[in-house]
């Protein structure tokens, strides 16, 4: 009985096992030949080696000094798309937490109604937007400022971001509104003083979302910023395949340094996506 | 402290009527308990109370102010609610001072307050600690501690124990009522539970279908039920009731039930021929023998000892009884007994009202 119990369970693990380990070498596959090209020279990039004679990191010098016609204002560029990435994080999570807590805590009128015609908006792509959007950004005479970058991803952002922080809230015992009101606490202050702390966890989730949408973003900057000193880092990889002869190693390079702050971003707040911060408020 | 008075009140939810027009009022320093069964509107009319519902009609006053268009947190009252809704983020001292730091209370007397809080309450070593970190009773006792703090007209608890396992239920109910003589703060307190109401209450409010069936001091309402529902509702275990019919003869009268069965009425209220229950508690009840004047002839089928007390079910005609008799009876399950019932315990209702008919 136990034995077969037993057999039983290896007998599933080996099956999760079979699915697992095929997943995991098809996505880590992708990163490994980053990484390969990062650290080989142009000709030992292409000798299809999975190791090559001499590894260098001579690329990342390369790319630290913008010592490549490509790569010109690469810190620069980098700085973009961090202003851009945070811009975005922040303004989203102002929309998004007060329309959630309007939505879910003071029980707004048509906030629901509201809502759902925000995330009707994902029912069409977000690239048959763009020219609607290049024309609005246009007419509002944002075209070429990164301002026009952070507003599109914001309005790409945000029905999600409040959808999230709306169930979220919605978890939230309604007694502890009710509590502080009776505690003499106005809207306002029952929204900074108990609201915010408690969404931290939720806020942190959603504001990590939306910097990483407007960080991995292309279509929309290459739309909509055209100056070489304004684009986003993601932009100026692209240029490298403008060329006859691309620098491939150098590009990929570029990639794994790009992809490193997500990756950071994401481990250092992987703790709040957890949660666990309202325990104890009310007897579950 | 405050006096509160309810003015023909009613609350609607949507087309659906819950309170039809309620009135009494609580004198200062009172501690009035609301009890009724779920979804009569006891909590409800707390919350009306509270400013947490809207006023549909009539008025409800604190000292002497109307309050229906006066916002919660202006109305200086405090409510413990069921579920503590104590703020997580905060310690339990931070909890105590929110409502004075929202009122830019000085640092020093909110210091003050909170301290004198935590030591009626004992809850001096846990001050630092996150709600999280506390057994249910002692988020119990800082929700109650946040109310002390403001030193409210009115304190109202919202069926503040039955988060509580049994045990501490009972001290926690002790604690409360000690609470209460010591500030003699006016509080309206909402229970569904009977024995809280009567154990705590200076005065009961029965509620039922969102109208009042009694007000009364709680043996008031125990020797003197007006009304079917509240002679069920309260006590522990319920009153006996049968269904009969008065009958007289010889000068004296009894209910008779059908099956033989005839219960004694030692005063006679009730016409000849009129429908009655005929209620007695299980206390008011005596095993006597079979064959003595009087007795209702009735077959034990389970017998309960409980230490102290004894309960006996009892079937007697179609109708089982419960009797409840301090000693341990000499009796069997099967035997065949008399029961005696103590004069002037009878409770006698008319069927068709649900009224008393007074003796």
């Amino acid at each position: 009985m136990r034995k077969g119990a037993l057999l039983h369970t290896a007998t599933a693990e080996a099956k999760l096992l079979l699915i697992g380990i095929p997943v995991v070498i098809w996505t880590l596959l992708p990163i490994y030949h980053i990484f390969l090209f990062s650290i080989s020279t142009k000709d030992e990039a292409f000798a299809g080696k999975l190791w090559p004679d001499h590894p260098t990191l001579r690329n990342f010098g390369i790319v630290f000094n913008q010592d490549n016609y490509f790569l010109n204002h690469f810190w620069r560029q980098l700085g973009n798309s961090m202003v851009i990435a945070v811009a975005t994080g922040l303004v989203t999570l102002c929309v998004a937490t007060t329309a959630a807590f309007a939505i879910s805590r003071l029980r707004s009128r048509g906030g629901r109604t509201v809502m759902n015609l925000a995330l009707f908006t994902y029912f069409i792509p977000a690239a048959f937007l763009a020219v609607p959007m290049y024309k609005a950004m246009a007419a509002y005479g944002l075209l070429n400022h990164q301002s026009s970058l952070v507003l599109a991803m914001v309005t790409i952002a945000s029905p999600y971001a409040i959808w999230v922080l709306k169930q979220s809230s919605d978890k939230l015992p309604y007694e502890l509104d009710e509590a502080a009101r009776m505690d003499g606490a106005s809207p306002l202050q029952l929204f900074r003083l108990v609201y915010l702390p408690l969404m931290a966890p939720a806020l942190v989730a959603v504001g990590t979302y939306a910097l990483l949408l407007a960080w991995n973003e292309y279509l929309y900057a290459f739309l909509l910023l055209s100056n070489d000193l304004d684009i986003t880092l993601a932009v100026a990889l692209g240029h490298f395949l403008s060329a006859d002869d691309s620098p491939w190693e150098i590009l990929m390079t570029t990639g794994l340094i790009y992809a490193l702050p997500p990756a950071a971003i994401y481990y250092a707040f992987k703790r709040y996506m957890v949660g666990g911060l309202t325990a104890g408020a009310v007897k579950s | 402290m405050a006096t509160v008075s309810f003015q023909n009140v009613e609350k609607s939810f949507g087309t659906t009527k819950v309170l039809h027009g309620i009135s009494f009022d609580i004198k200062d320093g009172e501690f009035v308990v609301l009890v009724g069964p779920s979804g009569c509107g006891k909590s409800t009319l707390l919350r009306m109370l509270a400013g947490l519902e809207e006023i549909t009609g009539g008025t409800i006053g604190i000292d002497g102010k109307v309050v229906n268009d006066v916002e919660s947190k202006d109305r200086d009252i405090a409510m413990v609610f069921q579920s503590y809704a104590l703020y997580p983020h905060m310690t339990v001292a931070d909890n105590m001072a929110f409502s004075l730091k929202l009122r830019k209370a000085d640092a020093k007397v909110t210091q003050e307050r909170v301290a004198h809080a935590s030591k009626i309450l004992n809850l001096d070593p846990y001050l630092k600690r996150y709600p999280r970190e506390l057994s249910g009773g002692q988020r119990q006792r800082v929700a109650m501690g946040r109310a002390i703090v403001r030193d409210p007209k009115v304190f109202l608890f919202d069926e503040p124990l039955s988060n509580l396992d049994a045990k501490l239920r009972v001290a926690m109910r002790a604690e409360i009522k000690a609470l209460h003589q010591r500030l003699k703060t006016t509080t309206v307190y909402v229970t569904h539970d009977q024995v809280e109401a009567m154990t705590m209450a200076d005065r009961i409010v029965v509620m039922h279908d969102g109208r009042i069936e009694q007000i009364g001091e709680p043996l008031a309402l125990y020797d003197h039920p007006a009304n079917l529902f509240v002679a069920q509702f309260i006590g522990s275990p319920a009153m006996n009731v049968v269904n009969g019919v008065i009958k007289r003869s010889d000068g004296t009268a009894c209910v008779d039930v059908g099956d033989g069965v005839q219960w004694p009425l030692h005063q006679s209220p009730g016409a000849e021929g009129q429908s009655v229950a005929y209620g007695v508690r299980p206390g008011d009840l005596a095993l006597t023998s079979e064959t003595a004047p009087g007795a209702v002839v009735g077959e034990v089928v389970v017998i309960e000892p409980t230490g102290a007390e004894t309960e006996l079910l009892i079937q007697a005609g179609q109708a089982q009884l419960i009797l409840v008799t301090h000693g341990r009876p000499a009796v069997n399950p099967g035997d065949r007994v008399g029961l005696a019932v103590a004069p002037g315990k009878v409770h006698v209702f008319d069927q068709a009202s649900g009224n008393r008919i007074a003796a």
